[in-house]
This record gives C-alpha cells, sequence and structure tokens, in this order.
C-alpha cells in the first residue's frame, strides 16, 4: 500500500469544517436559539462531605422569571449515571454530598441572569462531615465510606514474569516516588447542551460533547423513556480531550428534564467556574516505582503501585486504572513485571477522561526512573531508551506480539539524529542553568481493554456526485471530519471539497461509543472506508455498464470514473450517480468497523490488548532563569510512530497541541485544593499556557503502517501529552542536578530547590 | 436606556441597562454568535471585538459604553473580493484552527495587531495574541498565521 | 441597573448615590458584577471626564488623568520607565485597553503593576469628594487589600509626579508571576534611583504582592543609599540586599504563589534591578 500514489491521503487538507469557524458562523450548543429557551442553572453544595437533610426552594421560586426549581425528587428516572454499570454518580444529590460542586438543585427561568439570581435562595441544609481529602485517608482502615461499596474504586494487577527473580538478577534497583497533580482540561468552550422538546414526542438534544451515545443513553434512562425517543446531536464543540462526556451527560439530563416538564426549550450552558469544579479531572496519582537493571542498561524486572485520586464518582476511574497498568512499564521490553493500579474515591471533584488517559502520570514516572538509572550507569539516555526499546516480534508489558508496526526505535533514532546538531549538555553560565531530557512512550491506540471497539458510519453519494459521510465518532477540533471526509473523497475519488462529513446525530448511525483512546482515525476511519467502498462498488459497476467492460478495468479519480487502460476514456462521477440512481444501483451505504477485540486474562493483564500502539519519543531543551525560577524551553523535538501520515497538517496540530498540554501538566497547572474546594476555579489561577508560554515543538513523523488502521495510520491525538510532559521533567533535573519526583514542576518549585541546593 | 452605536458598519439602537454585557448585546440581540463567552471575566479572549478598532473583553464591557462607538466583530471582516478576508485564509491554510472557539477572538486580535504593525516580529505577536487563550493548537500553526497573512496583507 | 456618563467631576459627584458605584474601565468592575459580589442600582461611568484624562507636563511635574488608558501609559515614552513597564505588565492587550491607572489605583489590589512604581515615584493622588478637594501621597492611600482612604463617593482625579521624581532619574520595574503571559504578579518590584558620579545618592524601593498594601523597602534603600557602583556590584553586597529584602517584607503564601517564594523572588528581584540600574547610571556617564 505504501507504493499506492494517494489523491488526497497524505498531503495537508485544510479543515473541512474551517470556513464556518474562521467566520463565526458555526453554532456550538451555548449559539443556538430556540423560540421560548429557557436557562438552567444548577445550585452547587458547596459542601465538600456531608448529609443533605433538606433543598428549600420557596424563595428561589419566587424570583421573576423562575419557572421551576427541580430536586432530586422531582426527576423522572434513577437519578443516576455512570461509565461503567454499576452507575454510582448521582444527577442531583439525593442524601450525601460528595464533593463541592455536587448539584442539590436545578433552577430554570426566562432569563440565565434569573436562573443564577435565583439560585443563591436556595437552601440546602447540609449536615457537614468531615471530608476524605487524600488517597491515604481514603484507604484508612475505620475511614468513611464514600460509597456503599467502600472507597476503593477499581484495583487491577499485571503480572509478568516473575518480578521478585529479576530483581533477584539485577545489578541496580532503583525505587522511589512519583506524584502528579490533577489538571483541568480548560477548553475554551465550556460545557453546553440545549434540550428541545421536538413535538412527535421525542426530544432533541443539542450538545457540545465527546460521545452523543453516552448521553442519549443517560439521558433516555433517566427520563424514563426508550432510547428511541431521545436523539442527540452534536454541535460544534469547542475543544473536550475526555472533559465533555460524564458532565455533558449530567447536564443533557437536567436540560431534558426540564425540557420535558415543562414543554419548552432549556439550555444549560456553564460558566467557567462550574466547568472547572463541576466536570472531571485528570487523575492526580501517586506511583511508587522500582526498577531493576543490569550493568549495561537492561531493564530486567519492574514493578509499581499505582494509586489514582478519583475524586467523589467512578466516572472513566476504572478504564484509566487499567491503561495505566498497561503502560506503566513504557516502551521497553521487560521480561518480569507487576504492576498494581489502584483508584479511590476521595470528597473532591470527580477524575476521568483527559488526553492521555493515566499514560502521562506513569510515562513521567517510568521515565522518570529510568533516567535516574541512566545517570547513575552513566549510560546515556537515548542509548538506555534504545537498548530496551520494543522491537517487532518481542512481547510488551501485556505479552502480547506485534510483529510489525512497532516504531519505537525508529523514533529514538530520529530525535539522536535531529538532537546531534546542538548542544544537549547540561551546563550553566551567570544567569541561566541548562538541560535537556529525553523521553520514550507507548500509547494503545483504541478500546483495548475497555471493551467492544465498533464505529459506525454512512456515506451517501447523491446525483450530483457529492457526498455526505457520517461517521458515529465526534469533531472536536481534531480533526475527525476532516480525515473522514478524506478517506471518502480518496477512496471514491473526487475531490475532497465535495464531501461534506456532517456532525454525528444519534438517529443516523450505529451506536459507536466514545471519541476516545485516539480511536477516530483509526476505528472510525475504517468505517468511513468500508462504508465508501460499497458506494464506489456501485460506481465502478455503473462505469462497467457504461464503458461496456468489467468494473475492474475502471479506476475512480479526480471526480471521473477512468479506463485504466486509457487516461482520456472518462465519465464524470456525477454522471455515473446519476446512472447508477436510475438503474437502482445503492448511492448510501451504513457500514460498521470493528477492530480486532482483546483477549487477555484479566487477573493478569497478559493477552492481546491494543490492536496497535503509537510509540514516540521527545526531547526538550530547556533554559532556567536562576533568581525566578523561569523555565524557556529552547528546542522540543516530538517524533512518534503514526502508522500513516493522513494529514500532515491536522497531524502536527494534534502533535504541538498535545506537547502543550503536557508541559502545562509537568510545569504549570495545577488544581489548588483547600479543604475540599478548589481555590482556582478561572483561568487567570489555574495557569493554562498562553501564547507567550508555547514551546517551539518540530514534529518528526514515523510511519510503521498499522495493519488494523485506514491506509495504515494509528491515532496521535493523545500520545504527545506524555511524550512532552516526560521530557521536560527530565530536563529540569538536567538542568538543576535535582530530581524533581512530582509535577507539576513550577517556577516556584525550582527557584525554591536550587536555593536549597 | 437606548444605545446607539454602529457594528460592522451598521448603525444600531438597541435599549440595555447598565447589567447587561456588550457580549449579552451583540449575541442576544444582535444574533451575533460568532463573540464567544469562555469566561465572562476577561481571562480567555473569547470575546474579543474591535471597538474603535482596539481589541477588548466585550465580557466585561457594560453595554452602555457601547454609545457611540465603532464595533467590529468577527462577522464583520471580509476580503477585499467579498470573500474571506485575508487572516481568516491564513488561518485556514496554516492550520491553525482547531476547534475554532478560541479563532473569532484570535482573528480579530490579530486584526487589530497588523492595523498598527503590519509586519510585527513574532514577539510582537505573541505580545498582541496574550489575552486570547486556545488550548487546542499549541499556538504555533497561530503565530505561522499572523505572519502569513501580514505578508499577504503587506503585498495587497 | 441606571448608567450614566457625566462630563464633569462635579456632575459626577452630585450624581453618586448610596447603592451606586463608579466605573472607569471596568475590568475589576466586571469580574465583581459577573460574580455577583456586588449589585449597585446606578453606574457611573468617568471616562466621559475629559479632565480626567491624558499625560500632560508641566514644571511641576506629570499629572495622568484617572482615566488614562493602561495602554496609553503602557506605550507612553517620555514618562519614567517603570511605570510604563508596570502598565505593560498589566493583564492582556485587550485588558490594558479597557483598564485605567485610577482603576488598578482604586481597586487597590496587593499586586497591581503601578502601584509600586507610584510608590517609588512618590506620587501623590489628587482626590474630590463632596467636601472639597485633597491630596494624598500614595504611601498614605492604599489602607490593606482593596482599600483606601477613599471616602464614599470620593473620585481620584489625577496622579500627579513631582518634577523631582523625573530629573535626572533612573527607573526600573520587574514582575513574576506563575506564566507569561496574561499574568498576575506574585511579585512585583519598582525602584527609582539618582546615581550621580557612580554613586547612589537617592533611591526609592517598593514591593508589591508582598504585604497587604505595596511597600517601601526602607532598610534595602538606606543599604544602597550613598553606595558606588563598585561597592554595590559584589556579590556579597547582592546577598545582603537580597536578604535584607527577603525579611522586609510580609508576604502570605496564597494560591498564586508561597510566602517562602514571595521572599526569595524578593530579593532576586531587587537585585536584578539594581544590577541594571548601576550599570545603566554609570554607563549615562560615560
Ligand atoms: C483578566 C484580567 C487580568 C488582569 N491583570 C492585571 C494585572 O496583571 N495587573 C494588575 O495590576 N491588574 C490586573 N487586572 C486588574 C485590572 O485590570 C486593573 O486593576 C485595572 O487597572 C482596573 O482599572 P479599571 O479602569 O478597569 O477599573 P474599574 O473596574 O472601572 O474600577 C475598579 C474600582 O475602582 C473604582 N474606581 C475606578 N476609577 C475610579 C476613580 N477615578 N475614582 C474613584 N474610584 C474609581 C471603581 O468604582 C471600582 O471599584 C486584571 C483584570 C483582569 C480582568
Ligand atoms: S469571555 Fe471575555 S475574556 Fe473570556
Ligand atoms: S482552536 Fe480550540 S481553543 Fe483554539
Amino acid at each position: 500500500m505504501s507504493e499506492k500514489e494517494f489523491a488526497i491521503i497524505g498531503k495537508p487538507q485544510q479543515k473541512v469544517d474551517g470556513i464556518e469557524l474562521v467566520t463565526g458562523k458555526a453554532r456550538f450548543s451555548g449559539d443556538l436559539r430556540f423560540t421560548g429557551m429557557l436557562h438552567g442553572y444548577a445550585v452547587r453544595a458547596g459542601v465538600p462531605a456531608g448529609k443533605l437533610k433538606s433543598v428549600d426552594t420557596t424563595e428561589a421560586l419566587k424570583v421573576e422569571g423562575v419557572l421551576d426549581v427541580i430536586t432530586a425528587s422531582g426527576l423522572m428516572g434513577p437519578n443516576l449515571m455512570g461509565i461503567l454499570p454499576p452507575f454510582d454518580q448521582q444527577i442531583l444529590a439525593v442524601d450525601q454530598i460528595r464533593y463541592a460542586g455536587e448539584s442539590v438543585a436545578f433552577v430554570v427561568a426566562e432569563t440565565n441572569a434569573a436562573a443564577k439570581r435565583a439560585s443563591r435562595l436556595v437552601v440546602a441544609d447540609i449536615e457537614r462531615w468531615e471530608p476524605i481529602l487524600t488517597t491515604d485517608a481514603a484507604l484508612a482502615d475505620d475511614a468513611r465510606k464514600i460509597h456503599e461499596n467502600g472507597n476503593i474504586t477499581f484495583t487491577k494487577k499485571l503480572i509478568k514474569g516473575d518480578v521478585e527473580s529479576g530483581f533477584a538478577d539485577a545489578d541496580l534497583i532503583i525505587e522511589n516516588d512519583y506524584e502528579t497533580s490533577f489538571q483541568e482540561h480548560a477548553y475554551i468552550e465550556p460545557e453546553a447542551v440545549c434540550a428541545v422538546p421536538s413535538g412527535d414526542n421525542r426530544i432533541t438534544i443539542y450538545a457540545s460533547c465527546q460521545s452523543p451515545y453516552h448521553l442519549r443513553g443517560h439521558i433516555a434512562a433517566n427520563l424514563g423513556l426508550p432510547h428511541s425517543k431521545v436523539k442527540v446531536v452534536q454541535a460544534y464543540t469547542g475543544g473536550s480531550f475526555g472533559g465533555k462526556d460524564d458532565v455533558a451527560a449530567e447536564i443533557g439530563i437536567l436540560a431534558a428534564t426540564a425540557a420535558v416538564k415543562l414543554e419548552r426549550p432549556v439550555m444549560v450552558a456553564h460558566d467557567r467556574d462550574e466547568s472547572i469544579i463541576g466536570s472531571n479531572l485528570r487523575h492526580a496519582m501517586k506511583m511508587h516505582y522500582k526498577t531493576g537493571l543490569k550493568k549495561d542498561g537492561t531493564i530486567v524486572a519492574r514493578k509499581a503501585e499505582l494509586l489514582l485520586d478519583g475524586g467523589a464518582y467512578a466516572s472513566e476511574s476504572p478504564f484509566v486504572v487499567m491503561k495505566a497498568l498497561i503502560h506503566a512499564a513504557g516502551p521497553y521490553c521487560i521480561p518480569n513485571v507487576m504492576i498494581e493500579s489502584t483508584a479511590v474515591y476521595t470528597n473532591k471533584t470527580y477524575s476521568g477522561a483527559f488526553r492521555g488517559f493515566g499514560v502521562p502520570q506513569v510515562t513521567f514516572a517510568s521515565e522518570s526512573q529510568l533516567q535516574e538509572a541512566a545517570d547513575s550507569l552513566g549510560i546515556s539516555a537515548l542509548d538506555i531508551r534504545m537498548k530496551n526499546a520494543l522491537k517487532p516480534g518481542d512481547a510488551n508489558a501485556t505479552n502480547q506480539v506485534f510483529n510489525e508496526s512497532v516504531g519505537i526505535r525508529q523514533t529514538i533514532e530520529a530525535v539522536a539524529e535531529r538532537t546531534a546538531g546542538f548542544d544537549t549538555s547540561a551546563s550553566e553560565d551567570a544567569d541561566y542553568l541548562y538541560g535537556t531530557g529525553y523521553a520514550s512512550l507507548i500509547q494503545g491506540i483504541s478500546n483495548g481493554a475497555e471493551g467492544i471497539d465498533v464505529v459506525g458510519a454512512s456515506v451517501q453519494m447523491s446525483q450530483d456526485g457529492s457526498v455526505v459521510v457520517g461517521a458515529g465518532l465526534t469533531e472536536l477540533g481534531q480533526g475527525a471530519r476532516t480525515v473522514f471526509a478524506q478517506i471518502a473523497a480518496e477512496v471514491l475519488g473526487v475531490p475532497l471539497n465535495t464531501v461534506t462529513a456532517r456532525l454525528v446525530d444519534t438517529d443516523s448511525v450505529h451506536d459507536s461509543g466514545a471519541t476516545v483512546a485516539s480511536r477516530a482515525t483509526t476505528t472510525g476511519g475504517m468505517a468511513v472506508m468500508k462504508a465508501a467502498e460499497e458506494v464506489k462498488d456501485s460506481l465502478l459497476s455503473m462505469a462497467a455498464l457504461m464503458f461496456k467492460t468489467e468494473a475492474e478495468n475502471i479506476v475512480l479519480k479526480e471526480g471521473f470514473a477512468v479506463l485504466v487502460f486509457d487516461d482520456s476514456a472518462r465519465i464524470p462521477i456525477p454522471d455515473v450517480a446519476t446512472a447508477a440512481y436510475w438503474t437502482g444501483f445503492p448511492l448510501m451505504n451504513l457500514a460498521f468497523s470493528r477492530a480486532p477485540d482483546a483477549d487477555y486474562d484479566h487477573d493478569t493483564h497478559q493477552g492481546t490488548i491494543y490492536n496497535a500502539y503509537n510509540y514516540g519519543t521527545h526531547a526538550m531543551r530547556i533554559k532556567i532563569e536562576k533568581s525566578t525560577g523561569r523555565v524557556e524551553v529552547l528546542n522540543h523535538i516530538a517524533s512518534h510512530d503514526v502508522g500513516k501520515v493522513l494529514n500532515p497538517l491536522g497531524l502536527t496540530g494534534q502533535v504541538e497541541g498535545g506537547s502543550l498540554i503536557g508541559f502545562g501538566l509537568a510545569h504549570m497547572e495545577k488544581v489548588e485544593y483547600r479543604d475540599g474546594f478548589i481555590q482556582n476555579a478561572n483561568l487567570a489561577d489555574y495557569a493554562v499556557p498562553t501564547v507567550m508560554d508555547r514551546i517551539p515543538t518540530e514534529v518528526i513523523s514515523v510511519e510503521e503502517a498499522n495493519p488494523n488502521g485506514p491506509y495504515g495510520a494509528k491515532g496521535i491525538g493523545e500520545p504527545p501529552v506524555a511524550g512532552a510532559a516526560a521530557a521536560f521533567a527530565n530536563a529540569v533535573a538536567a538542568a538543576t542536578g535535582i530530581r524533581f519526583r512530582k509535577i507539576p514542576v513550577t517556577r516556584e518549585d525550582i527557584l525554591t530547590a536550587i536555593r536549597g541546593k | 436606556m437606548k444605545i446607539s452605536f454602529s457594528c460592522n458598519g451598521e448603525t444600531r439602537d438597541i435599549e440595555a441597562g447598565a447589567e447587561i454585557r456588550a457580549l449579552d448585546i451583540l449575541r442576544e440581540d444582535l444574533g451575533l454568535t460568532g463573540t464567544k463567552e469562555g469566561c465572562g471575566k476577561g481571562e480567555c479572549g473569547a470575546c474579543t471585538i474591535l471597538l474603535d478598532g482596539k481589541p477588548v473583553c466585550s465580557c466585561l464591557l457594560p453595554a452602555p459604553k457601547l454609545e457611540g462607538c465603532e464595533v467590529v466583530t468577527v462577522e464583520g471582516l471580509k476580503g477585499p473580493d467579498g470573500g474571506l478576508h485575508p487572516i481568516q485564509q491564513a488561518f485556514l491554510d496554516t492550520g491553525a484552527v482547531q476547534c475554532g472557539f478560541c479563532t473569532p477572538g484570535m482573528i480579530l486580535s490579530t486584526k487589530a495587531l497588523l492595523d498598527t504593525n503590519p509586519a510585527p516580529t513574532v514577539k510582537e505577536i505573541e505580545t498582541g495574541l496574550s489575552g486570547n487563550i486556545c488550548r487546542c493548537t499549541g499556538y504555533g500553526k497561530i503565530i505561522e498565521a499572523v505572519q502569513l497573512s501580514a505578508q499577504r496583507m503587506r503585498n495587497e | 441597573m441606571d448608567y450614566c456618563k457625566p462630563r464633569t467631576v462635579d456632575e459626577a459627584l452630585s450624581s453618586f448615590g448610596d447603592d451606586s458605584v463608579y466605573i472607569a474601565g471596568g475590568t475589576d468592575l466586571g469580574v465583581l458584577l459577573a460574580e455577583m459580589l456586588i449589585s449597585p442600582v446606578g453606574m457611573i461611568d468617568l471616562c466621559a471626564i475629559d479632565d480626567m484624562k491624558g499625560i500632560s507636563r508641566s514644571d511641576e511635574g506629570l499629572t495622568i488623568g484617572a482615566c488614562t488608558l493602561i495602554s496609553d501609559i503602557a506605550a507612553a515614552d517620555d514618562i519614567p520607565d517603570c511605570l510604563s513597564l508596570g502598565a505593560a505588565a498589566i493583564g492582556s492587550p485587550q485588558i490594558r485597553n479597557m483598564a485605567t491607572i485610577g482603576g488598578n489605583i482604586c481597586n487597590a489590589s496587593p499586586c497591581g503593576d503601578t502601584l509600586t512604581p507610584l510608590m517609588v515615584l512618590d506620587a501623590e493622588f489628587e482626590l474630590k469628594g463632596a467636601g472639597g478637594r485633597r491630596a494624598l501621597a500614595a504611601g498614605d492611600f492604599f489602607r490593606g487589600p482593596k482599600k483606601t482612604a477613599l471616602e464614599p463617593g470620593e473620585i481620584l482625579t489625577a496622579v500627579r509626579i513631582p518634577a523631582a521624581s523625573l530629573e535626572g532619574s533612573i527607573t526600573g520595574f520587574r514582575m513574576t508571576g506563575k506564566r507569561n503571559g496574561q499574568v498576575i504578579s506574585q511579585v512585583n518590584m519598582a525602584v527609582w534611583a539618582v546615581i550621580i558620579d557612580g554613586k547612589i545618592e537617592n533611591i526609592r524601593i517598593s514591593a508589591g504582592s508582598v504585604a497587604p498594601v505595596p511597600l517601601r523597602l526602607i532598610r534595602c534603600e538606606k543599604m544602597l543609599q550613598g553606595k558606588t557602583a563598585a561597592e554595590i556590584m559584589k556579590d556579597a553586597f547582592m546577598k545582603n540586599l537580597a536578604a535584607a529584602a527577603e525579611v522586609e517584607i510580609t508576604p502570605i503564601s496564597d494560591v498564586r504563589a508561597g510566602e517562602d517564594y514571595r521572599r526569595s523572588v524578593s530579593g532576586a528581584l531587587l537585585v536584578d534591578i539594581v544590577t541594571d540600574l548601576v550599570s545603566e547610571g554609570v554607563k549615562d556617564e560615560d
């Protein structure tokens, strides 16, 4: 396939949805307007833990413009949601308050301002309990149970070989604790949904969301409706990064409940502080790591205990537990591995999906420890990584063997080549410290252990030859619609601008699960490809009749059906499509793509889990101002094995954006808690990188084709986060000579440490 | 109170008190939802508009302050041929748009910058855009977009 | 909410009632309104009062109208550096295009970036209220976080910087924050100095975000007063100077920075500015 010339795949393509975005015409959920639309605003507990005794809505109901104040008793369903059954998250608090951002009532009013004003008059009588704020406190023997089943959300093990005998064999054993902090998604569009009764006994929810099907299921269940009565339409979504799933369901349920009760459209648009306090964060993790190595740098054993602070509800914790577990050993061939991964409940905002999904945290720990080992063994950063890097045919941590598409070594070589030119030694001058850090990473693509991975897609060609593609996975800014359109255009041989890839609508394609795990391009792309192939077959059959030849003698390209042996014999595709329509060939197809299933031992996590991995190596050279701790990134090289670059423009954008989120995680961003309350629920004190904080990411792609991806592609959405974060931590250690085992390492931390040295 | 101002070249008369923000006037009264709200507190720049040519946060601007002013929103940008403005085109060409929620504000900050400084340095671009947060792109392509549009606008 | 836009200070004063607020740029006020922390019934916009706008010079010094935009102050090249740098450190272009210096002063946030420059410039604030006019030194105006000497309804009309603070002096300003762009000061520091023949004849230092109000670092000033460049530019002296700054301030730990960091950084910023000024002062005379 690599020999084949593509017309559209692999070439830089503008976003197919770009024009509406640069002109401001795209309608995000909060931009929608419906006649008679009401506004909803939730009243938050404001107490991290306690018993909810009563909610008094009397005064709030008197506010002009207020139509209703809904409390738990006013909901129509089980008042439960979550990602993995049994669900544990209440939509409106019933009895127990588990975090300060918990909603206790929902005010519906003619205007947003009236709803907000009234929300301040709702009185929740809460008996305050001592909140459980650390994982240690949650695991204490006498700890109060945050949920009936205790404070352990989920725990799993990975066991490969015999880790103790591995350690017995080692020349060097390194053992340390590492820690990461909560991270906020901080997409610039706060969550918003609008529920509209459609007058046909159904309800339509327009949502800024990542998984319309999750919303449909939860909304239907909590309204006591069959799924078929609920339609969820994805609106333009202003970033998600994992964050617009649970919370979108929560506000979707509230909006839909009110819309059904009041028979009017209801909009819920979060304020920024609600978006931080009342929706999931990236798990803070504590990680105990132990690595055994031979003198030559070969890793012989690795053991790790991972403790994830999951906050008040399970959300995606079980899956993040597994993903962290599976990736804790890194992209290395280690014979003996033993990992234990556990998420616990605390009285804080719940943790869940966030770009990288547990991998950035373990990569930070793993790559820090490997670097510590390299330093004490006197081996260079890239040599120790190369020595241990997986090769085709090696068994990875889950004992899964890939015979192809294992490009880690190529990414290390690419970084070595690129950094050969610049000075990477640690050094110092009067005002600055300099250092370079490296990190390699592995990131599973597709749902893997999270369950079956299927996506539906439809491709429809009209008589004029224009095409509509609808896949079940969402556009979140990452360019999914562009990739889907590219694939359809490539298969059908039509120009990209004749293809429209639409936003997801749950009525029209098969439930495709969540747009997570970098799976849009892979499983989603495969579904589009399959759907398009069928339409292509119709076109070829029709063209064969028209040319009076066999279908195999025809190709579709440049908007024409062309005879293979006579390039000038061409019929415009619209003519073929029109003829196909009148002849009765189907021009629409619904296809279904299913990634190879996972098959593994659930006690040891040994077996086939992900159907592909993205591999990467990052290098980051930094300069630290000695007087203030201020850091400047001088170079950042990000090399990833992406299988196949489908759209270079989209791909570099993903790597650059993901890297800056990783840099934020490692250096700037920290959700500050005091007594169970987030102190910096805004974009001034929660320091998201601005343009003046950007890093000069240089992207290098390695293409080791993935047999399970369209044209050999693997996903690229998540992996850069881990690489940039871990490389930064190693760069700081190189520059300062001090090993920070907790991220973020802020200016403040750096200055404090170098002054203490 | 009655407020009269010009928006994208058209005179507008609206009725609003000081508790109403310019952002609400644009989005609710005039239906110009290209101006976004990302924080409501001046911290993200999604609500950026040009007020008498200068970028300001419409989320912090009480509606009466619009009186007598000239407002430009993203909907008011046009290219010489009536199509896309060169800045909009450059944002598309360089891949500077991902989710697009920051984009209208980013484009208006770019316009304000280039109107006063047609050949900005990278540092000047960074300062000019420092009030617009983008969580998706990592900013590299946005800088490229500004440079490309500056170049194209100079050559026009 | 009612809104009025008086043309004169007196008109503004007479419009003021119990539940009214003055608004200048609205960048602080807008946040309070958004958070529903205040709910005034009337808003009096000071920005149409021409007398309160602009920068002017006379023999007595510099007068800056309270409603002068921060962006104009940041761009002004004929005012002391510390003040334009302080103004340029505020928020973002959008914020600077709305915010006024009067608002920065009256908001009296400990981290306000023009406050330390105004302290070292010995600025005087012109106030006008129902009771008439008065003038207060910057050092007497700030009373605590968000607390000032303003009487209810009183208006800050202008800031005066005396000629003595302008002639023959050099100034510097530095700040640090959590990030580079659109950042709130964890610490900011301004220095004003007169250097003659390589010797510091006079110096004033102020640190912000390290106490409830912007502080003058009198002890550090004394250490530097009368010293020559040669005496100052020694590691040991600079170490002592930094240490003196660290004990002279009274910072707290909050969501923006820890107390210890504020101390370390204060010392470092002071050393940086003094180094720059002394080198510049010596160079100027060459
Ligand atoms: C996102 C963001 C970032 C910011 N970053 C910074 C920063 O980095 N550094 C910094 O110092 N500040 C910062 N600020 C705060 C603010 O922008 C400044 O304090 C600004 O100078 C306030 O001026 P204003 O004209 O907008 O004040 P307004 O909001 O109009 O007024 C502030 C207060 O002062 C009163 N007032 C205003 N003028 C007068 C007057 N002449 N007489 C009497 N009372 C008056 C008002 O009644 C009000 O109580 C930031 C604000 C935001 C929203
Ligand atoms: S919405 Fe105005 S700056 Fe964020
Ligand atoms: S493109 Fe999404 S925030 Fe900028």
